[in-house]
């Protein structure tokens, strides 16, 4: 803004800036808190005042990945995610891609019906999946959580992909009709290499909502595939005897998503309100 | 190559009709151009013709078959878009080449009819290239060369020139005109710009509100006018028309608005009849003893002097070809040859004379 | 759908095919369920109507947990919702430092919200936790965060604006940038205080992202669970149980299946209408104010 050099202005954003600064601060102490606390040894752990001086350790961090079977969590997590992604994502862009070629006024239902499913309270699917699974003796077993994740994912892939496909232009859909293609050659052959993009974003989103999802873990899971939110939870949720290897855990945990994040950065706002990576 | 005939084709949008009961015989090798003024259907018919857009009711008969409800790619047509619309991962030997590998061509015969488009378009030198590296004008051709490979019944072309800057739309023109002598392919080309309607056709079809106004050669349309609409769409700048009655010894015009016209000779009318004058500004000349006018604005255009005048209280134009040298304010007394002049009907709007 | 386009319809098929047999045929067995007496434990299973929702309905621990989900629910969408919206104001008026900020700020929302939880438990953890070391560092005596009801509920609906105010602040910030800034030069040289900006030509023009941003939050807020495990699972008592909690218990720990898909069905009937109030209300306020 062209106002930018009044004195009186810069002042506030100088003023702004520092508020900002605090709140930022302020609002990462509990991040700040669990670093140090998995990088503690039990006797800088439990201080008062809280130590923030010490000589910091990897033992725990290596500890729980090594001594602990959170590597098998881990692989859990990522078989599990993966398979929601390659369900998911396939179906979901095919969905996506025809209601952005139909006429909206046959989409616009469809999208505000996809909206709604949002609204949903995962427990009211939660239940039916665990007398289903309990019924089908598929308690604890890939599968089943895998389509519990992909009834969640699924509106919010649609929603997400089909921003993107709208923003290819339809002029190439007819000229590739023209050029002799089917529906299916054109959306394979044209469509598809352009919406890769788009398909990364909508991937790793899907990989973040399923490897961060608790509930369904929760209650479909046991032995054999309980996920990493599940094992953490019950890990460090318990008591804090063993605080700074749960710490580590749950960094361990926050690291891949923080990259991933930070790959999406651009597309951050547009996969939140599509359908939140949470909840 | 092949004749083209649109018969009674109508098109609605939900409850909206666009295109009322359209009629067109165009025959093979044509070069017939759609203009009409924004929103009037012309991109629509074109799209019936494609097949992009079902038609509502009538026909579309290419070489005498009715095409009307087949899938674009059976029809035989080849379309060059507004926006050129490219696939923008393929190189442009790939994109030229795409309907021939859709088509199931083996890659060496693609490979010589891509070059030999590349051959007649120029495009030699950029077979290599991705759309996004070429510009405007080497875009247009890889669409024009996109669509001639296939050598197809009928070309159609959506305002192919509206994204070129002046000089090149002026350029393209003839280089499409000259493909056009060279391919013999029948054209159907969509522009609301009634200079490339004029420069481009065999035939023009002048459209409004879904409707046909005329179909014509250039001159034809040029000259002899079907309506009051088409008047004042072709020529530029364009045709003044003027509102009155035939005076009583018919050599007069009194204007609806005040104050008359003269005329050397009769005009052909009836004295007393109700019409709309029509006059080219390039047909008024000044003269010694003609209608008197104030000179109101000049525009020099280089070539022409464009001079806008107050007869009477109605606006006229007219184009002078030598250079006068008019002063803003000046009265001046303007001749008006009755034979140049148009008149249409008041109420109907329609020529009244040949 | 024009012709030579039919072929897309095909393109719904497993999508669709999916969503019938993951979520509406699900949802429709829950509904089914809610009819029925159903204790998965023993398997036995009784048709009774509507008697689920009448024991509901008629208990006072569905109403306490209504009540503790509206109060949080409130609670925290207030506090995110103004947080969120002054955070988004900083940062747009900063624009060239605001990407690190954002960056920064958005951070505890992108952690897995167990994990999330775990940081903040271990803030709020009696005795050795980071805020109750530094109180008892100055010798205040701190209260019980997570162990007593009122300020167990405290800490549940600061911890969900943790979490949550990232996404409220991103979300109108993301609309403001998508403000014409005609609209704000203009109001300037109209002689608009910041105040007068923000009030009439700032917030009318956010409503629907406000709108958007409030919905979502609200929807989310009925149905997140992790947090509330993890932090208090739903005690002390049931000081914090939402309704969200409570089904978990009844469908999960009392393996009372029947029941617990009714008071999913109540939920579902709930949010429905609090958003659809919502929105009309938002949209009238906004009409009315604003002619
Ligand atoms: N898919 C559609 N749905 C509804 N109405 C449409 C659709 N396509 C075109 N129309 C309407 O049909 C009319 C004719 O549109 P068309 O695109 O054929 O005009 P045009 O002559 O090509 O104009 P322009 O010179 O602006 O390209 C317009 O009023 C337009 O609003
Ligand atoms: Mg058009």
């Amino acid at each position: 803004m062209s106002a930018q050099s009044y004195p009186g202005r810069r002042r506030t954003t100088w003023v702004i800036f520092i508020a900002l600064c605090v709140f930022t601060f302020i609002n990462l102490t509990p991040l700040i808190w669990a670093v140090l606390t998995s990088l503690k040894d039990p006797r800088d752990a439990f201080t008062i005042p809280p130590t923030i001086i010490f000589e910091p350790t990897l033992k725990y961090h290596i500890e729980v990945w090594t001594e602990n079977d959170f590597v098998f969590y881990l692989m859990n997590s990522l078989i599990i995610s993966a398979g929601t992604v390659f369900i998911s994502v396939p179906a979901g862009s095919l969905a996506a891609y025809a209601l952005s070629r139909i006429p909206r006024r046959s989409a616009g239902p469809i999208l505000s019906a996809l909206f709604t499913i949002r609204m949903f309270p995962h427990m009211l699917l939660a239940i039916p999946f665990f007398v289903m699974g309990t019924f089908l003796n598929m308690i604890d077993t890939y599968p089943l959580l895998i389509l519990a994740l992909v009834a969640i994912n699924q509106p919010f892939t649609i929603w997400l992909m089909h921003g993107f496909f709208l923003e290819i232009p339809r002029d190439l859909d007819e000229a590739a009709a023209i050029d002799g293609c089917s529906n299916w050659q054109a959306f394979r052959i044209v469509i598809l290499p352009l919406a890769r993009p788009g398909m990364t974003v909508a991937a790793l989103f899907s990989l973040l909502l399923s490897y961060n999802e608790f509930l369904f873990a929760l209650i479909l899971t046991g032995t054999d595939t309980k996920t990493l939110p599940v094992a953490i939870a019950s890990f460090g949720g318990e008591d804090i005897s063993s605080w700074s290897l749960s710490a580590a855990g749950a960094i361990g945990i926050m690291l891949p998503i923080v990259l991933v994040m930070l790959l999406l950065q651009r597309h951050l706002v547009r996969g939140l309100t599509a359908g939140a990576v949470k909840g | 190559m092949a004749p083209l005939t649109i018969q009674q084709a109508t098109k609605s949008f939900g409850g909206v009709q666009v295109l009322h009961g359209v009629t067109i015989d165009i025959d093979d090798g044509e070069f017939v151009v759609l203009v009409g003024p924004s929103g009037c259907g012309k991109s629509t018919l074109l799209r019936l013709i494609a097949g992009l857009e079902d038609i509502t009711s009538g026909g579309i008969l290419i070489d005498g078959k009715d095409v009307s409800r087949l899938h674009p790619k059976d029809r035989d047509i080849a379309m060059v878009f507004q926006s050129y619309a490219l696939y923008p991962h393929m190189t442009v030997a790939e994109n030229m080449g795409f309907s021939l590998r859709m088509r199931g061509a083996k890659s060496d015969e693609q490979r010589r009819k891509v070059g030999q488009a590349a051959g007649i378009l120029d495009l030699d030198a950029l077979l290599d290239r991705y759309p996004r590296q070429l510009s405007g004008g080497q875009r247009q051709r890889v669409a024009m060369g996109r669509a001639i490979v296939r050598d197809p019944k009928v070309f159609l072309f959506d305002e192919p020139l509206s994204n070129l800057d002046a000089k090149l739309r002026v350029q393209m023109r003839s280089e499409i005109r000259t493909l056009h002598k060279k391919l013999k392919t029948t054209i159907v080309y969509v522009t609301h710009d009634q200079i490339e309607a004029m420069t481009m056709a065999d035939k023009i079809v002048v459209m409004r509100g879904g409707h046909v106004e005329q179909i014509g050669s250039p001159m034809t349309l040029y000259d002899a006018p079907a309506n009051v609409f088409v008047a004042g769409f072709i020529g530029s700048p364009a045709m003044n028309l003027l509102k009155g009655r035939i005076g009583a010894d018919a050599q007069s015009f009194d204007l609806d608005a005040g104050g008359a016209l003269q005329f050397t000779s009769a005009l052909d009318a009836r004295p007393g009849q109700s019409v709309i004058l029509g006059i080219r500004p390039e047909d008024v000349t000044l003269s010694d003893n003609g209608s008197p006018a104030t000179v109101k604005l000049i525009e020099p255009t280089g070539a022409d002097l464009h001079v806008n005048l107050d007869v009477a209280g109605s606006d006229i134009t007219a184009v002078f070809h030598e250079r006068l040298s008019l002063k803003e304010g000046q009265e001046v007394s303007l001749e008006l040859p009755a034979d140049c002049v148009h008149l249409f009907d008041a109420e109907t709007e329609t020529r009244l004379s040949a | 759908m024009v012709r030579w386009q039919r072929g897309l319809w095909l393109f719904f098929l497993p999508s669709f095919g999916l969503l019938a047999l993951v979520l509406l045929w699900p949802l429709s067995y829950a509904v089914y369920l809610s009819f029925f007496d159903y204790y998965l434990g023993s398997g036995e299973r009784t048709f009774i109507g509507l008697g689920n929702y009448v024991d509901l309905l008629t208990e006072a621990r569905l109403w306490n947990s209504m009540r503790t989900t509206i109060i949080i629910a409130f609670g925290s969408v207030a506090v995110e919702f103004l947080v969120g919206f002054a955070l988004a104001l900083a940062l747009y008026r900063l624009h060239g430092s605001a990407k690190v900020f954002s960056v920064l700020l958005f951070l505890p929302h992108i952690v897995t919200p167990v994990v999330a939880a775990l940081f903040l438990k271990w803030m709020l953890a009696s005795n050795w936790g980071f805020v109750d070391a530094t109180l008892l560092t100055f010798n205040i005596e701190p209260p019980d965060w997570l162990g007593d009801p009122v300020w167990a509920k405290v800490s549940v609906i600061l911890a969900d604006a943790w979490v949550f105010t990232p996404l409220v602040m991103m979300v109108l910030y993301a609309a403001l940038q998508g403000l014409d800034t005609s609209l704000l030069e203009a109001a300037q040289i109209d002689g608009a205080s910041s105040w007068n900006t923000l009030r009439h030509v700032i917030v009318p023009a956010l409503i629907p992202a406000i709108i958007f941003v409030i919905s979502i939050r609200l929807m989310d807020v009925f149905r997140f669970f992790d947090l509330i495990y993890v932090l208090t699972g739903g005690g002390p008592g049931t000081a914090t149980e939402t309704i969200t909690i409570y089904t978990y218990q009844l469908g999960f720990r009392m393996l009372e299946v029947g029941k617990a898909s009714a008071l999913g069905v109540i939920t579902l009937i709930v949010v429905a209408m609090l958003l659809l109030t919502i929105n009309r209300g938002l949209n009238k306020a906004y009409r009315g104010g604003d002619r």
